[in-house]
């Protein structure tokens, strides 16, 4: 274990050179060798990285499986290291394969999308940022390639799931809080269950052995997720419903349960019976953005009076149910009872100064239009009714979580006035306190307005997409009425939905892999920059650069990984482009697209470039409305198009040979 | 020309600063949704630090572990939580005001987001923003949140000024364009542009013109700047993917927004040249029935949706003294940084009359009058017209001089549309010995490109102690 990372990543490397099919024996021999070397991590993750990038195209597949395997099998910091290339790891590979192969990927992909089967883990394999870019490039891939008239890709099968990924009955140890920070490596008895013996357990070329009921289960997921999706629409029109956010609760427990527990048969059908219960029940209109948030019309507490279907003591057994023995670390979240305490007085923010933990309900914050002392509200007009599937749902899910949660809990008083006391009892039981279901409710956008078009690989766990960028649509029209409607579900994605927030400026980072990378790097920054030495030592303001460099430049904050090491500002080298090195996606404009080159008559060849994430013409620019070979163009318009007369210095460090220049006759230094 | 650098030079403070003991602090609490407005003069300083719960400045979300201070300033602090403030220092006004526009911003904010979304997704170029209304109803404030906003939510947008009053990233008088992909600076207007050394706050990279003079309605240097720096921001934004999805966001003049009979000549131009399809008129009800009529029923035309805003009560008018003050602080930080922490070393220089190529901007009616029609061989008639070459005298004392990346020799018009590399300073002439003393951002030689003169910004008397 104290081998230095070369000789590890040495002898991965030889490992990986013999595999050339998919071999289940070779391939769980990989993964042990990973897992066993988790310090080495970066190193074996180079190491494959260049295999697949390398290796003959036909045994990228096979490599590529090991990196399944991997990150399945072990997870961070594998996810970590191998998520920062996966877009170029993968689209390097993707763009050499044959259909077959292709299809074999896109595969792998789907299931990178969802949490790793049996597991613990609720999170997907990657992050929904690192699959999503990939997706895009395959839709726009697939797109232009019908276009340039290749064969289309295939529809993709969506049964296909031939990873060789062994059961994940293995508890994953904890990831570093900090990807920078090494963890102790842990004890090997605490991976016991991990077979030590892959390829008899795993008999080769089989897919592993799934449960006896999986399809049954697999539909009843699906059902749940439907039936999640519907709810969590119709809640995020109306936030104040008492009924919805109970209901929504209970199914994302119930999810929850499905994901991670092995239920009896018969709880399983009458779990089943319940969700057909549900299913047509479900007159929730589907979201209508026009619909405005009705102002509350009488303060009341934020809990159902007694007697309704679901009390808050449910709600918390509910809310107790097992935290999964957490892999990566979590941001830090709320207890309930803090956030309760808010709620129920947004007028006065706990006195206890909690500046890391912004974490609010934005629904229950008092609208502008009534006296903040108000505290949140519901419309008289939603109660949940006595007898419905929901509550019957939920009584049946407090069953299951009946032997994690604790039982004070479980009998806690359903009178409001005894909440003090109930959240008296429960100071110290953090995990009791998962708010999570409710702050994911709230980043409700609706998933079932995404254009399916839009998306390749429809994705059976929608709940996980809510919170991405891409799906937000055009929730708020683009009218002064709309501009006028209270959306208060809509803060939390400037502030839950990028939980980790730098203290020194109040920037925030998503709680993913990456967003902790990019903290990371942040935080770096942060502490360069602080050189206090650096006021003294003649600081001056840098020329602004020309138009043309203007142009040419492009942003590089100081979260990217191409910031250099010495690098502090979030400026880094405008690379002044080579005309060779110009190119244009591909245009959609049909004439356009079968255009030559205005000036020497020859067409554009169309090629695959994984920086621009786009099919592109190559040594191509677009100039007023045509593309032009950018050589061409630049011979053809020395002097003209856009004057620079000279060009001075660049602030960049850059030094050009005019003698005609204002800046300095000492270079400027590149910072 | 002599280079004398070190001399010692000092940035001259208007009034010495009063800064605030430790000891002197207040709790604030704010309910959610509710913003705490303060004023604070240019000789105090007001701190606040985020106790607890979350805070926005202009759409910039308060660092908990931050103590932020303000000069200078007419501003607020908001908040979707609730959250409690601590304050020191002396506010010349503030208030908790219960009522704001925030909702309606942050809605602008999504819709604008969801464009963002569909450029991502289709390829097509983000949403195309620009946002007009009369002086002092908020729209700097607004571009700055959903500018805000935008970086937040993880995009790269670019931000243009083609406001005189106040620069962004540079000095009143300038127009300038930038695309932001770290955070919107609190204590220092927009932050700042590169320095030469590290700093505290990520650097912005403007591209920054001069049009030198207070008002927009001067047709003869507007325009071609607007078009000029539309072809830029759209050549930027043709291969800058991350940039063009996020789009672009126009702060504009008040004084565009006044029009002639219903005609508004320059947002119309501004419209057109940047391609804008999102129109968000501030305050103006007639304003905005007047763009509503011109932006609807264009068939064949690329749609503008025009929108109107309601003006925050946190506006108010700002004095032109306050103004003038700004002014002085923005140039002053130009050459000398912002703020205590971040001093920066302008340099001294001496250079003959000769070596100063001056161009001053011409104004008044005649030399339109002069001309045989409004077609001039660039399209905006003037064109030989715009500028004077100027020999140095006490005229130019005190005064800014844009250094543009023209040569002297070369047609005003390029000269009118060429880029600014930044801006000198004529601390002193002495017009017996035909030398000028001028003070530079940077050590060197005094360059030999066209310098522009205008009559905007005013002089600003002892920059230099
Ligand atoms: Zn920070
Ligand atoms: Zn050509």
């Amino acid at each position: 274990m104290s081998l230095p990372s070369v000789e590890v990543a040495a002898d991965f490397k030889d490992a990986l050179q013999d595999l050339k099919q998919n071999n289940r024996p070779e391939i769980s021999n990989l993964t042990i060798i990973a897992k066993e070397n988790t310090e080495h991590a970066q190193a074996i993750s180079v190491e494959l990285e260049n295999h697949i990038r390398t290796t003959r195209p036909e045994w990228k597949l096979p490599a590529l499986y090991v990196l399944d395997s991997i990150v399945k099998n072990v997870g961070t910091p594998y996810t970590v290291y191998l998520g920062r290339n996966l877009y170029r790891t993968f689209m390097d590979a993707y763009t050499l394969m044959d259909q077959g192969t292709r299809k074999a990927m896109e595969g792998l992909l789907r299931t990178w999308k969802q949490p790793v089967p049996e597991s613990m883990e609720a999170r997907p394999v990657f992050s929904p940022d690192v699959t999503r870019d990939i997706e895009n490039a395959l839709n726009k891939y697939s797109k232009l390639a019908m276009q340039h008239g290749l064969p289309a890709r295939p529809v993709s099968n969506p049964a296909w799931r031939n990873t060789p990924t062994p059961p994940q009955n293995i508890t994953r140890y904890a990831a570093p809080n900090d990807p920078r920070v090494r963890q102790p490596f842990p004890p090997t008895q605490q991976y016991g269950h991990f077979p030590a013996t892959p390829p008899t357990q795993y008999p080769s070329m089989q897919p592993y052995p799934q449960p006896v009921s999986s399809s049954h289960l697999e539909d009843l997921k699906a059902e749940v997720a439907k039936l999640i999706a519907t709810t969590q629409n119709a809640f995020a029109s109306n936030l104040a419903d008492v009924s919805l956010r109970t209901k929504l609760q209970a199914l994302l427990d119930l999810q929850k349960i499905l994901n991670t527990q092995t239920l009896p048969p018969q709880q399983l059908e009458a779990v089943r019976k319940q969700v057909q219960a549900l299913a047509p029940s479900t007159p929730y209109p589907n979201f209508v953005p026009s619909v405005p948030i009705q102002p509350p019309q009488q303060p009341l507490p934020m809990f159902p009076p007694a007697g309704a279907p679901v009390n808050i003591a449910q709600l918390l057994a509910n809310a107790g149910i097992p935290a999964p023995p957490s892999s990566t670390p979590v941001a830090p979240t709320p207890s309930l009872a803090d956030m309760l305490r808010r709620v129920s007085s947004p007028a006065q923010p706990s006195s206890t100064p909690t500046p890391n933990l912004p974490f609010f309900l934005p629904g229950f914050s008092a609208p502008p239009a009534i006296p903040t002392s108000v505290p949140a509200a519901v419309p008289a007009s939603a109660p949940a009714q006595t007898g419905t599937p929901t509550a019957n749902l939920a009584q049946l899910l407090s069953q299951f979580g009946k032997p994690i949660a604790a039982p004070a809990l479980v009998t806690a008083p359903q009178q409001p006035n005894s909440l003090p006391q109930l959240l008296a009892q429960s100071p110290s039981a953090p995990t009791i306190g998962s708010a999570d279901w409710l702050i994911n409710a709230l980043k409700g956008v609706p998933a079932s307005t995404t254009p399916s078009s839009s998306t390749p690989f429809p994705s059976a766990s929608m709940a996980r997409q809510l919170s991405a960028p891409i799906n937000i649509q055009a929730e708020v029209e683009l009218t002064t009425a709309s501009m006028k409607k209270p959306r208060l579900h809509l803060i939390s994605k400037l502030y839950e939905a990028i939980p980790n927030i730098c203290a020194t400026c109040g920037r925030r980072f998503e709680n993913t892999p990456e967003g902790k990378q990019k903290k990371a790097r942040h935080m770096d920054w942060h502490f360069k920059v602080k050189d206090p030495d650096a006021a003294k030592r003649g600081v001056h303001r840098s020329w602004y650069i020309s138009e043309k460099e203007w142009i040419d430049y492009r942003e590089v904050d100081e979260t990217s990984p191409e910031q250099t090491s010495n690098g502090a500002i979030g400026s880094s080298a405008a690379v002044k482009k080579q005309a060779k090195d110009k190119y244009v996606p591909v245009p959609q404009d049909p004439t356009l697209l079968h255009a030559p080159c205005p000036i020497c008559q020859e067409k554009f060849d169309p090629r695959w470039l994984v920086e621009a994430n786009d099919f592109v013409w190559m040594d191509a620019t677009k100039v007023g409305g045509k593309i032009y070979h950018a050589t061409c163009w630049e011979e053809y318009s020395k002097g003209a198009g856009i004057p620079t007369p000279s060009t001075p210095d660049s602030v960049l460090g850059k030094r050009k040979a005019e003698v005609s220049t204002p800046a300095s006759a000492k270079k400027v230094r590149a910072y | 020309m002599i280079a004398l650098p070190g001399l010692n030079l000092t940035s001259a403070p208007a009034e010495p600063l009063n800064l605030p003991a430790a000891a002197a602090t207040r709790i604030q609490d704010l309910a959610a949704n509710t913003e705490y407005r303060f004023e604070v003069s240019f000789g105090r300083a007001l701190t606040i630090r985020l106790l607890s719960g979350t805070a926005e400045f202009f759409g910039t979300e308060l660092g908990p572990s931050a103590t932020y201070t303000f000069q200078g300033t007419k501003g607020s602090v908001f908040t979707w939580h609730g959250c409690k403030l601590e304050i020191g220092g002396q506010a010349e006004s503030e208030y908790v005001a219960e009522e704001t526009q925030m909702m309606s911003y942050v809605n602008a904010h999504f819709a604008v987001e969801s464009l963002r979304g569909r450029s991502a997704a289709t390829g097509e170029a983000g949403p195309g923003v620009l946002v007009v209304g009369p002086n002092s109803s908020g729209k700097t404030a607004l571009v700055r949140i959903l500018m805000s906003y935008a970086v937040k939510s993880g995009r790269q947008p670019m931000a243009v000024n083609l406001d005189p009053k106040e620069g962004m990233l540079s000095v009143p008088g300038s127009f300038s364009a930038v695309a932001f992909s770290s955070i919107v600076d609190i204590e220092d207007g927009w932050g700042s542009s590169p320095i030469s050394g590290p700093s505290p706050i990520p650097v912005k990279m403007p591209l920054v013109y001069h049009y030198g003079l207070a008002n927009p309605e001067e047709g003869k240097i507007f325009k071609p700047l607007v078009t000029r720096m539309a072809l830029a921001v759209t050549s930027r934004l043709e291969e800058d993917h991350a940039s063009r999805q996020a789009g672009f966001i126009i702060d504009s003049s008040g004084l565009i927004a006044q029009g002639k009979s219903g005609v508004y000549d320059n947002i119309e131009h501004i419209i057109s040249e940047f391609s804008v399809n999102i129109l968000f008129v501030l305050g103006s009800e007639r304003l905005y029935s007047d763009l509503t009529r011109k932006y609807s029923n264009r068939p064949g035309e690329e749609p503008v949706s025009v929108i109107r805003l309601d003006k925050s009560g946190g506006c108010v008018d700002r004095s032109e003294e306050y103004m003038k003050q700004l002014r002085q602080a923005q140039i002053r930080s130009y050459f000398f940084g912002h703020g205590t922490d971040a001093a920066l070393a302008p340099s001294s220089q001496m250079a003959d009359f000769d070596d100063l190529n001056i161009f001053k901007i011409s104004e008044g009616q005649e030399n339109d009058s002069f001309r045989p029609g409004n077609d001039g061989d660039d399209g905006y008639g003037a064109s030989n017209g715009i500028y004077e070459k100027e020999t140095p005298s006490s005229l130019i004392q005190n005064s800014l001089l844009a250094i543009t990346t023209a040569a002297a020799n070369d047609r005003p018009d390029v000269i009118r549309d060429s880029s600014v590399r930044g801006y000198i300073y004529v601390a002193d002439v002495d017009e017996v010995k035909k030398k000028v003393k001028l003070l530079s951002p940077q050590p060197g030689h005094t360059p030999p490109n066209a310098l522009v003169f205008g009559s905007f910004p005013e002089d600003v008397p002892a920059l230099v102690s």
